[in-house]
């Protein structure tokens, strides 16, 4: 699906991660790996340092912390929200929903829905559009869009083709109605039939509980079933299917060319697979942020506002820039993006608890 | 394509075949694993324009196996 928005802006965006820092080397020395072989994943991969969240911290947590700062940053108070958007897949309960308690932990209007949407990688383009839409067509001056997940705490110690990528974050972006008209585009895609690539299959009405059925594969890897387990290699067919042709397709509606453009910010899934998009794409790596990983581990949902910051906060802050961006995972789904951002109000990245 | 040339293909690509033969078994290669896996994919979506599901290539026992997938 494609869409053009516009008369909205990005007005601000912050990003708190977990406050516990893995080492990758140090984790997999101690779990008797040989270290030659863990410095060259290492390096082809981009894997150093993740942090994760302390013990009884969650998305909700870090993405209440993300939005206070952002808040205070902007000078803005929580009344002034107009409606919250919760991108989750780590909820702190079945129900309610995250939004519905963020709402009442930051005291917002009763006139401001709440409402959570379950999407994982691809999600902050999910609810970027969601809240354009809300600007541009629902009636809302100022949506504040969190996004956030701690997957660090899904995966099984034993699956070290999962275990060590994941690092836990909640981000905050404020999306407000402006005059300007020049519009975000976005693409916008499922592929259900992949939905088993990456799944968590114990928790939710159809396997609330019971045995965990651990299992190993044929790489040694263990999981079980309240494990976050992901084909790898089928979730890579798809992200090499898919993702170039949803960013040619965004650039196309929005008259973009990758010489022309400042940035292409990606989902930060690890830095393999981030600088295949880019050659693909037809970008250079000095285009790309693609640290993050290295820095706080793939971080679901909340990695594109993080890459944002990490990689071109000073440039966002002076804006604006034109940007093309796709976040892309579980369901299989993926969401790309093509627009102006900035300039904007950029909170930097910290941990929480501090 | 015959074998050999494929696996020369393959070689310029993925550095864990470098002393490789069809008959080498791929849990003997160093670095045997998802990562391997990753780059054998990108080789074969970008010189053979093949996307092979992971369960194919996870039941691959010897290079010479891996071969086979590409026509």
């Amino acid at each position: 699906m494609h869409s053009s928005l516009s008369h909205l802006r990005i007005a601000g965006i912050a990003v708190t991660t977990g406050s516990v820092v893995r080492d990758f080397l140090a984790d997999g020395l101690a779990a008797g790996l040989d270290r030659a072989a863990l410095e060259r994943t290492a390096k082809t991969i981009g894997l150093r340092e993740r942090r994760v969240a302390a013990a009884g911290v969650t998305a909700l947590d870090l993405c209440a912390d993300a939005t206070e700062r952002l808040l205070s940053e902007m000078g803005l108070d929580a009344t002034s929200i107009d409606a919250v958007i919760f991108v989750t897949q780590t909820p702190d309960y079945p129900q309610p929903n995250n939004a519905s308690l963020l709402h009442g932990r930051l005291g917002l209007s009763k006139s401001a829905p709440a409402y959570d949407l379950s999407m994982g990688c691809s999600g902050w383009v999910y609810g970027l559009h969601q809240a354009a839409l809300l600007c541009a067509h629902g009636g809302a001056a100022r949506v504040l869009l969190c996004a956030g997940d701690t997957l660090s705490r899904l995966t099984h110690p034993g699956d070290r083709s999962t275990d060590p990528l994941f690092g836990d974050a909640g981000s905050a972006t404020i999306v407000e109605k402006t005059g300007r008209s020049a519009p975000l585009h976005f693409v916008l895609g499922a592929d259900g039939l992949g939905a088993e690539a990456i799944r968590v299959r114990q928790g939710g009405a159809r396997q609330p509980s019971g045995p965990l059925n651990e299992r190993t594969d044929a790489e040694g890897n263990r999981t079980h079933d309240a494990n976050l387990v992901m084909n790898g290699a089928d979730v890579f067919n798809f992200t090499l299917r898919e993702v170039p042709s949803a960013l040619e397709s965004v650039m196309r509606h929005a008259g973009y060319a990758p010489a022309t453009t400042d940035a292409l910010v990606l989902h930060q899934a690890n830095r393999f697979i981030l600088s295949t998009l880019a050659k693909k794409a037809g970008f250079t790596e000095a285009q790309t942020p693609m640290a993050v990983v290295e820095h706080f581990g793939n971080q679901s949902s909340a990695s594109l506002p993080c890459a944002l910051i990490h990689g071109l906060a000073d440039r966002l802050e002076a804006g604006p820039l034109k940007v093309v961006g796709c976040g892309f995972g579980v369901g299989l789904s993926w969401g790309a993006f093509a627009g102006e951002i900035g300039p904007l109000t950029v909170a930097p990245i910290l941990m929480f608890p501090r | 394509m015959k074998p050999s040339e494929k696996l020369a293909l393959l070689k310029q690509d993925v550095e864990l075949f470098a002393t490789a033969t069809p008959e080498t078994p791929l849990a003997s290669l160093p670095d045997w694993g998802s990562l391997a896996i990753l780059l054998i994919i990108l080789h074969l979506e970008e010189k053979h324009r093949l996307a092979v599901a992971g369960s194919r290539l996870r039941a691959c026992r010897t290079v010479g196996d891996l071969l086979d997938l590409i026509p």
